[in-house]
């Protein structure tokens, strides 16, 4: 896409440097975000990952780039019931995680009580060759997953290469087309399910708002819009609508980040209701409240915790 | 039990105060006895301290004052709760309710009632008829049939004596008798019948009180040994154990736990011997702004309760 527009004048007097803003320079036009983050704030203003009972963390640093983690969870848990009545039982599990980070090379590893294991690799090869690998190991057969993507970052787009076990294939591609709009489309092959996709994604960016829109050919349609209303407080929206299953889902939330707390809430079309809290105690201790409220399937879920480190 | 000992000389000379001060103490005045608490409060802060309301889930409390002696509450309550059922493993729905509460308070009147949208009622009314004399009555009425009660309790209060009639819905008389024997000590014993089980009981039970310790005793026919000791370490802490036994069932829990009264929370916690621990705290944020944090880890059931709250006047 570059060359579509001649370049514009690059030195302009002072008097006229607000004409010179609107007349954009297509040679240096910033680079977009990569395609999977394409909803990245409306994703952390609106989906807070809400929980049930009791949740604690516990971060401890043994070097400057290795650093371990116990996380321990204790609650009620939905299973799967044959009536329409949600059904819970408690639970209880505990992970061990290890993380490495380096200015190059990330590695994190987890390992959970329940014999599963996760593991991510993020390794910049050189400025702009990145390999990111995932791979998620468990018990039970047919279970285990793995994929790595290999991501180049040009001066102003970004392409991808996905490949997963299970034969599955994917490549995509995002371009800044002005300052404030990029972009893009995938596609992939999944070989053993033998289905294949395409989907086009664009997405208008300012200091102020932002505004997505995602369709792709297994019928989903995601738009979404966050406006950053004052320096502590954003507001999001989105909207999620698959043309084959004929399922339609919009949310609406809020976002303050206050000096000693973060509060997120939101309200879906389904009547359910969620907010979650977290607050600053004190230095690396977080107090974390989660609440979700499922009107119509009078499903209630609240939960609180704490962070260490 | 007055007049067992003739009482002691009153009068002491000024300079020898003092010295003759303790050896007065000793001396227990018997016409002067303190009155006992209630036969029914005897393990009282035993229970305050080791069994907190825990709950799980979401507890919102709202209390709103009218006038100066009528007040009126709005609880809601979310979260998951237990269904009996057959297999061991613990089975929880989610469920919500909502209960309305008013209050009238008077200094000789007291009526409470309470209702849940899921139809039950629970009413209490307190009258003290006069400074001795006190009727109480409690009410819990539901629409299942054969699920109601009802209780009055005719309460006399005498110089160093408590005694207490008790008549409830489905045959049930009770009395007790609790009366101080030493400034310290109170000796009590109750009885009861039911006319509809035709089970008829008697009880015993001693308290021994000091500014630091409370200790409390307690043997029914029904077979239940219940045994209660707390210690009040300072003016913020204090620790309590207790030990039930009912030597019909063979059926014995023994708990220890301690009770912090801080300025701005308190933090109860326990630990049983079925392996049960629990913990409750009560923060209060603001003038009439409680938080409460309640936990309950049964590790030998493998059933977890975490709830939080809040409490609103």
């Amino acid at each position: 896409m570059a060359g579509l527009v001649p370049p514009g004048p690059t030195t302009v007097p002072a008097g006229e440097s607000k004409k010179a803003e609107e007349k954009t320079d297509f040679m240096n036009l910033p680079c977009p975000i990569p395609f999977e983050e394409l909803h990245r704030e409306a994703l952390m203003s609106l989906k807070p990952e809400a929980f049930e009972g009791l949740r604690f963390d516990f971060t401890k640093g043994l070097n400057q780039k290795f650093s371990l983690s116990h996380s321990v969870y204790m609650g009620p848990t939905e299973i799967p019931s044959q009536s329409a009545e949600t059904i819970k039982i408690p639970t209880a599990h505990y992970e061990f995680g290890a993380n490495f980070i380096d200015p190059n090379l990330m590695l994190i590893g987890r390992v959970l009580t329940d014999g599963r294991l996760n593991a991510r690799v993020k390794w910049d090869l050189t400025d702009n060759l990145t390999v990111k690998a995932n791979a998620q190991l468990s018990n039970e057969p047919h279970m285990s997953h793995g994929i790595v993507n290999f991501d180049y970052k040009g001066k102003d787009y970004r392409s991808q290469f996905q490949m997963g076990n299970a034969a599955l294939f994917g490549a995509s591609y995002i371009q800044s087309v002005t300052r404030h709009l990029s972009l893009g489309g995938e596609v992939f092959w999944a070989g053993q399910h033998r289905k294949s996709g395409i989907g086009y994604a664009a997405r208008y960016e300012t200091d102020k708002m932002v505004a997505t829109g995602q369709v792709a050919s297994t019928g989903v349609v995601a738009l979404s819009y966050v406006q950053k209303v004052s320096e502590k407080v954003s507001l999001a929206s989105d909207f999620m609508y698959n043309y084959i299953t004929r399922d339609v889902t919009s949310s609406v939330g809020y976002d303050y980040i206050l000096r000693q707390c973060r509060l997120r809430g939101k309200i879906d079309s389904n009547g359910c209701a969620a907010a979650y809290l977290e607050e600053r105690l004190n230095m690396g201790l977080n107090f974390i409240l989660s609440a979700e409220i499922d009107h119509r399937k009078k499903d209630y879920k609240f939960g609180f915790g704490l962070t260490v480190g």
